[in-house]
């Protein structure tokens, strides 16, 4: 039943059968037919194993031996863990979820003309025909999706009409508490810019060190002509936590995509960006830095699709590994055979702080079009010892100088971040995971 | 007391020996120069005295103001108030000289039990040390010697010195590559490193920087070994007659 290469997931069926009670919309009987059909074509397929290509780097092992079920409601959570995740002065909207439920009362919902911001819960009760449209509708869904499909609590669903600007940025908190543990948190968000508007998202990943809980978010964007989404993930999960962050992006005409990631956190964590060029003068930039060691590993898979002339995209991923540490950058490009005048670049580049680390670089390029323009760069190195003497022999400590050389090796992944607060946050997270080591 | 004191020191740098028994005593207040051929182990000294890995002492001391400076780490070295130019100053993309200089000059103070330069001051004094040594403060801006000309570079070195305010300087040719010009500027930003409790010491291969920085003693080393000490006349007499001229055989390293 399970194809070749996977492992087995027909447990989930009966974690479906047993919770189904508990799943959001579970009076909806359309969405449980999505629902069972997509536990259905999960469970054909089953879980991807090591052996399976976009894997190799991501050992699910430890999924296949757990049985990881949805987690109770009602869990209750100090105010200061929101606090501290907080980016400093946004007035934006707060969207929080707590162990894959959206929470009310710590959310806010700051309301503008134009712009629709509601917990996926919500929409299901209030936009039936929407919800039903956009759940219905979902394309290019590997098996983790069909299980997300069948199983999520969370998520949102956020729409930006026409020529509407989004004030402030949107914070969307996912954060698990201990209760967590042994459990799997879902959520599905769904973001759709009409044409010519503008927004952006902050995401927030948190959880508790030495948890065991699944992680599993899938943000679906759709772009429409001359829109603009920037989403910034932040990956701060406990040290037991398998995460996994999927994002799927279709761009019209002129339509700018930027995606900038920091991960610092987990067990295993696996971010998926996927952009779709689909209209012409397409633009995406993706950034994101990975810092892992001991008990972590790291893998970003991007998935660039080209269909169509004029498009430009941009990726820049660095990682830094300390002693233990493992990761793996796949960045796959295609380009179809009309989509002439391509512009793609990409680019990861890795520092080990100590011999016992491990980094991965596969790019991998499917260029049918002949007229095109794209690079791709991939290295491993170390840290500069004439540059730490140097350091040193001013005053600054061995980690210290240390720490310098590696916040200026990840600085081009943030460097073009226009939103103070957003940027210095990715430095704090950056210098406190040095800190730690 | 002697503020700096190199007894028998032996250096070895991978497996092959390179200083092969240096003694040399400077004293507060003191300019020290030190001349020799290409290749003596004039580089090699000033890194042993500030502890950079991977040269190894294998005999010998070195005691700074009474304290074993081999037991130290670099940091504390430079913290203990020891300064070194470096021959062949070091590119560091992505730092910027101003944050390299406050976290350095901030961390010195914590190892002294001070508190942090506030920033202000900070930029007052970075502003008034540019100045002094005709550097244009958009440079400090940039990333720690990258893309700087040589002679940049040699400048920046001693915007460092300055703003760091040591008591003991090393300061290996930061006299090569300087246009005639900038030769002054520096030599009158290392004279204003002078003092009573302060202590010099200069690594050159040409007279000129010895015409503005005038040094109580000159040392020549040779072949791992300090092979002569005299006064600053030792230097003219070299310019005139080269190592031959007092017996050194140029090969000898
Ligand atoms: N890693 C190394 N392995 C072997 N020999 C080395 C190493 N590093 C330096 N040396 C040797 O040590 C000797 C002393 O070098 P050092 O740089 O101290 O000379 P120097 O007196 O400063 O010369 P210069 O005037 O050219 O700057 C040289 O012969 C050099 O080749
Ligand atoms: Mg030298």
């Amino acid at each position: 039943m399970t194809e070749k290469n996977h492992f087995d997931g027909l447990n989930y069926e009966n974690v479906y059968a047993a919770q189904k009670n508990m799943l959001p919309g579970t009076e909806l009987s359309w969405l449980n037919d999505i629902r069972q059909s997509s536990m259905t074509k999960f469970v054909e397929v089953g879980l991807p194993g090591p052996k399976v290509e976009e894997w190799r780097y991501t050992n699910l092992t430890p999924l296949k031996s757990e049985t990881y079920e949805i987690a109770d409601k009602s869990p209750s959570m100090s105010a200061d863990i929101l606090a501290d995740l907080t980016v400093q002065e946004n007035t934006g909207s707060k969207v929080v979820f707590i162990n894959g439920y959206f929470s009310e009362a710590h959310s806010k919902i700051v309301s503008q003309s134009g712009i629709i911001l509601k917990s996926l819960p919500d929409f299901l009760k209030s936009d039936q025909n929407s919800a039903q449209a956009l759940l219905s509708s979902l394309d290019k869904q590997n098996s983790l999706e069909h299980l997300n499909t069948a199983l999520m609590t969370g998520g949102y669903v956020l729409q930006v009409e026409e020529n509407v600007k989004l004030a402030e940025p949107i914070e969307i908190f996912h954060i698990a508490t201990k209760g967590a543990e042994a459990k799997a948190l879902r959520s599905k968000c769904f973001i759709e810019m009409k044409s010519q508007s503008s927004a952006c998202v902050i995401e927030h990943f948190s959880s508790p060190d030495g948890f065991d809980i699944w992680r599993d978010n899938v943000t679906r964007a759709q772009l429409s002509n001359g829109s603009f989404l920037s989403i910034y993930s932040f990956q701060c999960e406990g040290s037991e936590v398998i995460h996994m962050n999927r994002v799927l992006a279709d761009l019209g005409e002129d339509a700018e995509f930027r995606h900038q990631s920091l991960n610092v956190g987990g067990k295993i964590s696996r971010t998926e960006v996927k952009p779709t060029l689909n209209g012409l003068f397409a633009k995406t930039n993706l950034r994101g830095a990975f810092l892992g060691r001991e008990g972590s590993s790291h893998d970003v898979f991007t998935h660039m699709k080209h269909m169509v002339p004029q498009g430009t995209s941009d990726q820049i991923y660095r990682g830094v590994l300390d002693k233990g540490g493992k990761s793996a950058f796949q960045g796959k490009a295609y380009v179809a055979k009309d989509a002439q005048l391509t512009n793609a670049d990409q680019s990861n580049k890795n520092l080990l702080l100590d011999r016992g680390a491990e980094a991965n670089s596969k790019p991998e390029l499917l260029i049918y079009a002949d007229d095109v323009k794209c690079s791709h760069g991939a290295t491993v190195g170390e840290l500069d010892d004439q540059a730490l003497f140097y350091l040193e022999s001013r005053g600054l400590d061995k980690n210290a100088a240390k720490g310098l050389l590696v916040e200026a090796f990840i600085a081009e992944v943030f460097e073009e971040i226009d939103l103070e607060a957003v940027k210095a946050r990715y430095l704090d997270l950056a210098r406190k995971w040095l800190d730690k080591g | 007391m002697a503020m700096l004191e190199i007894k028998n020191l032996h250096v070895e740098v991978d497996g092959q020996k390179i200083l092969k028994g240096i003694n040399l005593t400077i004293n507060p207040g003191e300019v020290h120069a030190i001349m020799g051929p290409n290749g003596a182990g004039k580089s090699t000294l000033s890194y042993a005295i500030c502890g950079k890995e991977g040269y190894e002492i294998t005999e010998g001391s070195v005691t700074f103001n009474g304290k074993d400076f081999l037991e130290l780490e670099p940091h504390e070295r430079a913290a203990e108030g020891v300064f070194l130019g470096f021959q062949y100053p070091v590119e560091i993309p992505g730092v910027s000289n101003m944050n390299f200089l406050k976290a350095a000059i901030n961390s010195i103070r914590k190892y002294r039990g001070e508190d942090e330069l506030p920033a202000v001051e900070f930029l007052k004094l970075i502003r008034a040390k540019a100045a002094e040594l005709e550097v244009d403060p958009e440079m400090l801006k940039r990333s720690v010697n990258v893309g700087f000309s040589g002679g940049e570079k040699k400048r920046n070195e001693m915007i460092q010195m300055a703003m760091l305010d040591p008591i003991f300087s090393v300061l290996d040719e930061t006299d090569s590559g300087l246009d005639i010009d900038a030769l002054r500027i520096v030599a009158d930003g290392i004279n204003r490193m002078r003092g009573q409790d302060k202590a010099i010491l200069v690594i050159t291969h040409y007279q000129r920087l010895l015409d503005y920085v005038v040094p109580d003693f000159v040392h020549v080393l040779a072949g791992g070994k300090i092979v002569k000490s005299g006064d600053k006349s030792l230097a003219l007499k070299l310019e005139k007659d080269g190592y031959a001229g007092i017996g050194i055989d140029e090969n000898a390293a």
